[in-house]
């Protein structure tokens, strides 16, 4: 008892006062962040720098922290401590967290569908020209797929699976404006992003009607604050290198040896012999050897890799502005971004600059602008590194060394001479008005446009490529450009009705128009390549091309939200999409869904169970659309050709075809309209539950979807002796099983913070009907390399498996015939087995092959001490088949069949022998890779005078691969499952920094 | 309350203002740069324009241009395909073909594509009032001249072949059952006796006249006449086979003796000249220019009978290197008379620069038809102005004036019309006239081997063969060949049994 007195009165004598700043992860500081005393009713809001200043008692006290967004800290203040610094970390799960859903946001705790949602701060830091390659293993059911390395490429975004055969692509949607097929969001800069929500399931993404059915990416970037001015810098300095072991030659002798045994073995004359072939003297072995004594030693010996690629250095700076009063809220923001190739002369660069500006018009109305404006410039190509070491790569007049008189591969050359550059101005803007128009009820009008421009300049000069030989020199323009303008209305109403209910409900028009004009002027035959494409009008021959199409989507939505006793909740979305696309008899659509979700966790038995921090049961169940077709397609069009005679070319007009890029039989003649098409319809069905625990220190999600997609759109294959190809239809059924899960642990929450968090997305892909009452039908055309298409869509398979002959080993003794093309079997050959199921090619081919994962995975990890922060991620993709059109690498052709290495891996090197798709081909594409790994220090706040925060970080990316795939090779390839040598992926090396003044 | 009442009439002004009536005006769509049926074949120029797109296919390169020369010569002695290329070329040349064979299909979609748009011709031209009769008539002749090519070509092909006389426009119209061989070529001979009537004699680079559709109908009589007197497989339905002959005799006497323009060019190789298109043998071509953009525009023709090498023709022109797909059969390059100029002048043995990448430097080369890659080729596909890469301006002769002649005698029989004609051919040929005396089998056996020799490379000896029931003797019992299936019908293309399903109705 007394010494309780003691101590209050000691307390009383002693009150004293601590100060402190509240920063996060980056170091950034946090106004407006709630400070309590535990215990008490005493508590302040940190100010503008993130400084906040409190009267404590004496002794021992604990500090509560808390803001939206981030987790809730207790600190402990020893009795002596008068200053504090807090990093406070993003909640992942915290409850009151808001996410953005179409045309509004909800608390994450209210979703009833199946949302992703990630902070812009947990993006990998890594120089990368589109923001879709940094969704990689960051949201469940968001499958990224990116196989280029090269400067700018974009990637393939799946969400929960191939729902379509026409681009089953996510629709992007940048605040609130729709912006058209994820692939390459370049126009954000990726250090302006608040957060990116992903709408999986049909609750969710059927506000977005005929354009969600395979997912909805929507990206927040960030505003201004109330309370805060506050300037940043981010800057990123990227090293990158080689993230693979090359495999191609180093001996001359070995290449000579292959190419002669090659040539012999399908019949041509051995050309190292020491003899000129169009112009080039060609050394024997021997010469090569250096053991002919008649000859000097063979100067060369190329290594093509140390000339063509590089270690380029990559950069990034943003610097922002933001802040805000009670009627003015600001964000600004410039980025200037240049990525350099491995390749030389290959590059990427860009400038984005960024305003979201809100006023105050009065207590009820608010006005806004957002504006994104990005330029980019893409140049240079991809260069190959297998060309022939036995040849320099420069004549000693400083020219470039052309094999022979046919040859058009010196990559120095092309690198140098071939021009290849593209620009792009994008311009993403919207004006709103905001009307709290009486309590609960708002309206909103927003005028949004976004504007693309592009132009494309080539030229191949004629000694450069073989096309450029082939036409005397070949330049091309391309001109592109888009306007897209969406005009939307939409009430909001938000209201408790007494204190059980409450109800939110969304209701809008939204009327969009796209515009899209494109031009390519395309010269052959230049009198010489000074110019390049700058004067097409002086080439021998020009091609023109100029097209223009306009689409209109006018739209219809709504969604209702009842929660009753804040445990159960039920939402109905709806929307009508009128498209120009849609055939005359199917223009309207209408995409209904709807969605429960039980909070258990408010139930009153659980109240006993108070380590339940969040336990939510969720369905839901809708349908929704894709219209990813050209325009015009439902019409019966003429298109225009040529024919040659009196008086030279004529121009003639009828049923129109084009080239599918096939270069066998490649024409698809079309044109023949179809008045009934319509878009693609997917019901999808939702089963998810949330789980927290411990305060939401151990969270888990987890979702099983069904995916039925029917009236695939597709280019119906039809009679030949209709005189067309093809038709654009709508059937076939695609389903798509899958799960995901997504789990979150903070494990330590002290001085030392460490928190794991893993994602698993599982997708069965199944094609129930082709269509067209056919079981089997190619994706795509004929494959040069293989003289067949690949991938096919069959019956009751996966989409887009491997079909081919069976691998019966290497032919030891010459004898028999092709069961594919009755050519009488070598020794060294491979023996096909033919006689599979599939009714395609020559006696029937097999299913060899399936290129989508069993399930791709990722983890991440991060711990923090003091001002030290280690992060990493890796992730993983597993079960998907690769066809490795480069399985006979240099390496592999050193140990070919010959009768005295009577291998039965590798077949004999042949230079006529016409190769066709088998299980040979086939390798198990399976990874797991180390994504990211990530140190940073974070200097105490205003340790330097004016700099209110300070962090500098070390981001190694793509730093390792285990697999089972080639390791000369990167096993991340397309969606189709073909891999043939893309660009390179480089391993890279990023020192990175964020000052705020 | 008021206020209220105020806030809600601002709210039915705002949304009434804000929403738009549902219109489905806005959603039709108007293309841009697009031409319909709606607002086409209204003017001359558009009846032009449309027959000059229906004559467009036959320089394609799935038709006259590569692939209808692979498929009708592959088959045959004239030419073989070589090691390593396209499996199903190699299939077609051992005669072992089957529906999903790849060069099948485009044999048999083209000429249908081709059919589609002579058939627009045939449908929307006649309603143009504001042309000529005359003009107007001419552009429909060609067009039926047109079908009854491509039906010809099906016909001969594939046999019995669905029949479309009007343009497919809607997807209900696609699938047609087979025509019987006789209904087509009822209509065939119609079509063309409607282009005999309507066209004029002008001579038009690459289109066909009067004078190319007696020519084409003397050639329809004459494969009635020879299917039927040789029990060629199919030809059953012909009633009477000495009737045909006569038909077949008197359409070819009308292009000999009923015109000014066309004739024998006394000079083999000019008859090959790219810079002599007007040439008196051209009576139909499939027309390229080295200027065009795209192949079928140009053609590559050339490049699959040339070796994979650089070097110089004897004329000099530098060949960039060919595909050296098509090799020339030891079979018909052996069967030439020593002195036969068709083999000596048109049959490429040496060539010049080899490897010498258009220095003049590389060496000269014999080639051997022997040799498992490189040998003589056939110099009636070049170009003498080639300037580089692949284009040239080589035509695929589609009607020559020495088919019809032979024609003429095949049909006249050991006439003295008939030895006449083929003394003509041989005598430019550089060969003496054929034994007197001979029987009517005889001399037109002797008029076939002529033919061989006159038009191989061509695209006509599969079709004679097969007229004249000789695949079995000829390949088969003199070239040792096997023929496995069919050999006087290629199957109908998978693609098409799949996707047709009235086929066999």
């Amino acid at each position: 008892m007394m010494f309780l007195l003691f101590n209050a009165v000691t307390a009383l004598a002693q009150q004293r006062q601590i100060t402190g700043v509240v920063a996060d992860q980056q170091g950034i500081t946090l106004p407006g962040v709630t400070v309590k005393l535990n215990g008490t009713a005493v508590n302040t809001v940190t100010n503008v720098k993130g400084e906040f200043k409190l009267d404590l008692t004496a002794g021992n006290n604990t500090l509560v922290f808390s803001f939206i967004g981030m987790q809730t800290l207790e600190i402990a203040a020893g009795p002596n401590q008068t200053k504090l610094q807090v990093t406070m970390q993003n909640a992942s799960r915290d409850l009151n967290e808001v996410v953005v859903v179409g045309y509004g946001t909800t608390k994450k705790s209210d979703v009833t569908g199946s949302v992703g949602s990630i902070k812009g701060s947990d993006l990998n830091r890594t120089p990368s020209g589109s923001v879709d390659q940094l969704l990689q293993g960051k949201i469940p059911g968001v499958q990224v797929i990116a196989p280029s390395g090269q400067p700018g490429a974009g990637a393939t975004i799946r969400v929960r699976g191939l729902g379509s055969r026409s681009g089953a692509n996510a629709l992007v949607v940048v605040d609130g404006i729709p912006l058209g097929d994820a692939g390459n969001i370049k126009q954000v800069n990726p250090d302006d992003i608040e957060s990116i929500e992903v709408l999986k399931d049909a609750s969710s993404a059927s506000i977005y009607g005929s354009r969600g059915a395979n997912g909805v990416i929507l990206i927040t970037t960030r505003r201004g604050k109330t309370g805060q001015a506050r300037i940043t810098l981010n800057a990123l300095t990227t090293v990158s290198t080689l993230g693979n072991k090359l495999d191609v030659f180093h001996d001359p002798v070995d290449v000579a040896t292959l190419n002669n045994e090659s040539r012999q073995n399908g019949g041509e004359a051995a050309q190292y012999v020491g003899q000129n072939i169009g112009g080039t003297y060609y050394p024997s072995i021997a010469e090569l050897r250096g053991i002919d004594p008649s000859k000097k030693p063979w100067p060369y010996n190329t290594n093509w890799a140390d000339l063509v690629y590089r270690n380029p250095v990559s950069q990034s700076y943003t610097l922002s502005a933001d802040g805000g009063t009670e009627t003015t809220k600001y964000s600004v923001s410039g980025n200037y971004y240049n990525e350099q190739g491995l390749a030389i002369k290959n590059g990427y660069e860009k400038y984005v600059g960024r305003v979201n500006l809100e006023q105050k018009l009065k207590r009820n109305v608010t006005l806004g602008v957002n504006i994104i404006s990005t330029w980019a410039k893409n140049y240079g190509q991809g260069l190959s590194v297998d060309r022939n070491i036995i040849f320099p790569a420069l004549n000693p007049d400083g020219t470039y060394f052309h094999i022979g008189s046919n040859d058009y591969g010196n990559p120095l050359q092309i690198a140098n001479e071939v021009l290849n550059k593209s620009k792009t101005i994008d311009i993403l803007s919207s004006a709103f008005i905001s009307w709290d128009i009486i309590k609960g009820l708002n309206l909103r009008s927003r005028i949004s446009n976004t504007y693309g421009n592009s132009i494309g300049d080539n030229y191949q000069p004629r000694d450069a490529t073989g096309t450029g030989y082939q036409f005397q020199g070949f330049g091309v323009v391309d001109n592109y450009s888009a306007n897209h303008m969406i005009v939307e209305n939409f009430l909001t109403y938000d209201r408790d009705l007494g204190t059980k209910h409450h109800v939110n409900f969304v209701a809008g028009t939204s009327y969009e128009n796209t515009t899209v004009r494109t031009s390519n002027i395309q010269g052959q035959g230049f009198v010489n390549d000074i110019l390049k494409n700058e004067n097409i009008a002086g080439a021998t021959t020009y091609m023109v091309n100029n097209n223009a199409t306009r689409t209109v989507l006018e739209s219809y939505y709504g969604r209702f939200n009842y929660t009753f006793l804040n445990r159960y909740l039920f939402t109905f979305t709806g929307r009508t999409d009128g498209s120009s696309k849609f055939g005359a008899n199917n223009k309207y659509a209408f995409f209904p869904s709807g969605a429960v979700a039980w909070k258990v966790n408010e139930e009153a038995f659980m109240k006993a169970i108070p380590q339940v921090s969040e336990l939510k049961l969720r369905g839901s169940y809708g349908i929704v659309g894709n219209q990813g077709i050209s325009p015009y397609q439902s019409l019966s069009l003429l298109g225009s050709y040529k024919y040659f005679t009196d008086g030279g070319f004529q121009t003639g007009y009828g049923p129109p075809f084009f080239n599918d890029g096939s270069n066998v039989n490649g024409k698809v003649f079309n044109g023949l309209g179809n008045n009934s098409l319509k878009w693609e319809t997917t019901r999808q069905m939702d089963l998810g539950i949330d789980l927290g625990l411990f305060d939401q220190r151990f969270t888990i999600t987890a979702d099983y979807y069904y995916k039925h997609t029917t009236d695939l759109l597709r280019l119906n294959q039809i009679a030949l002796s209709s005189g067309y190809s093809v038709i654009q239809i709508n059937d076939g059924v695609i389903d798509n099983k899958g799960f995901e899960l997504g789990a979150n642990a903070q494990i330590l929450t002290g001085k030392l913070q460490w928190s794991l968090g893993g994602i698993f997305s599982l997708n069965r892909n199944k094609v129930l009907q082709i269509g067209g009452g056919n079981s089997v039908e190619a994706a795509g055309g004929d494959i040069e390399a293989i003289r067949a298409p690949l991938n096919y869509y069959i019956n009751g398979q996966p989409a887009l498996v491997f079909a081919g002959y069976h691998y019966g080993g290497i032919i030891q003794q010459t004898g028999g015939v092709s069961p594919v093309d009755g050519t009488v079997q070598r020794a060294g050959d491979i023996r096909y087995i033919a006689g599979g199921p599939l009714p395609v090619g020559q006696n029937g081919k097999y299913i060899i092959g399936n290129p989508n994962p069993d399930f791709t995975y990722s983890f991440n990890t991060s711990l923090k001490y003091v001002g030290f922060d280690l992060s990493a991620q890796v992730y993983g993709v597993k079960g998907n088949d690769v066809f490795n059109f480069s399985k006979f690498t240099p390496s592999a052709q050193l140990q070919r069949w010959t009768p005295d290495n009577p291998s039965t891996t590798y077949p004999s090197v042949n230079s006529t022998r016409v190769n066709y798709a088998s299980d040979w081909y086939v390798e198990d594409g399976s990874f797991l890779r180390i994504q990211n790994v990530n140190l940073g220090y974070t200097f105490k706040p205003n340790t330097i005078k004016g700099i209110s925060n300070l962090r500098i970080y070390f981001s190694g990316n793509n730093l390792y691969t285990f697999t089972k795939f080639n390791p000369s090779f990167d096993p991340e390839v397309q969606e189709n499952g073909q891999f043939d040598g893309n660009y390179r992926k480089p391993r890279a090396f990023s020192l990175g920094l964020n000052v705020s003044f | 309350m008021r206020s209220n009442m105020k806030n809600l009439k601002y709210i039915a002004l705002i949304v009434a203002a804000t929403s738009f009536t549902a219109c489905k005006k806005q959603l039709e769509e108007k293309p841009y740069g697009f031409l319909s049926t709606a607002n086409f074949y209204k003017t001359e120029a558009d009846a032009n324009s449309a027959l000059i797109y229906a004559y467009s296919i036959l320089p394609d390169l799935d038709y006259y241009a590569r692939n209808f020369i692979t498929l009708t010569e592959a088959p045959t002695e004239d030419i073989e395909i070589a090691a390593g290329k396209s499996a199903d070329n190699v299939l077609l040349d051992k005669l072992s073909v089957s529906p999903v064979n790849a060069s099948l299909r485009p044999g048999f979609q083209l000429p249908y594509v081709g059919i589609n748009r002579a058939n627009l011709v045939i449908t929307y031209v006649p309603a143009i009032a504001t042309m000529s009769e005359t003009s107007r008539n001419e552009v429909v002749g060609e067009a039926y001249a047109l079908r009854a090519l491509h039906y010809f070509n099906l016909v001969r092909l594939f046999g019995a072949v669905p029949m479309h006389l009007e343009p497919v426009d809607d997807p209900s119209k696609t699938n047609l059952p087979k025509s019987s061989m006789k209904v087509i070529y009822d209509q065939i001979i119609d079509d063309l006796t409607k282009a005999t009537a309507k066209t004029d004699q002008v001579r038009r680079l690459g289109r066909v006249n009067q004078v190319g559709a007696w020519g084409l109908l003397s050639k329809v009589y004459l494969t009635l006449a020879s299917g039927k007197s040789s029990n060629a497989p199919g030809y059953d339905f012909v009633t009477n086979a000495d009737e045909m002959y006569v038909k077949a005799k008197e359409y070819s006497s009308m292009v000999i003796n009923k015109q000014s323009a066309y004739g024998l060019d006394p000079d083999l190789v000019s008859i090959y000249d790219v810079n002599k298109k007007a040439g008196p043998e051209h009576l139909w071509d499939a027309s390229t220019d080295r200027t065009g953009t795209n192949e079928g525009l140009y053609s590559k023709l050339p490049k699959m009978f040339m070796p994979n090498i650089n070097f110089r023709l004897p004329n000099n022109v530098f060949v960039p290197g060919g595909f050296n797909e098509f090799l020339t059969e030891a079979a018909l390059y052996n069967s030439f008379d020593a002195n036969d100029n068709r083999k000596n002048l048109l049959i490429i043995s040496t060539i010049k620069d080899v490897n010498g990448g258009n220095s003049g430097t590389g060496p000269t080369q014999n080639l051997s038809i022997t040799d498992a890659y490189t040998r003589p080729f056939s110099n009636k596909f070049n170009d003498s102005g080639w300037q580089a890469g692949d284009q040239t301006s080589c035509n695929t002769p589609i009607l020559r004036y020495s088919d019809v002649l032979l024609v003429y005698a095949e049909a006249s029989g050991p006439t003295a019309e008939g030895y006449a004609a083929v003394k003509a051919i041989r005598t430019r040929a550089g060969l003496g006239d054929l034994p007197p005396g001979l029987s009517v089998q005889q001399f037109r056996d002797a008029v076939l081997q002529e033919r061989s020799w006159e038009l191989c490379f061509e695209g006509q000896r599969l079709f004679d063969l097969r007229r004249t029931n000789n695949m079995e003797k000829i390949l088969v019992q003199k070239y040792g060949k096997t023929i496995t299936g069919d050999g006087y019908f290629f199957p109908i293309p998978q693609s098409e049994v799949d996707r047709n399903p009235n086929l066999n109705n």
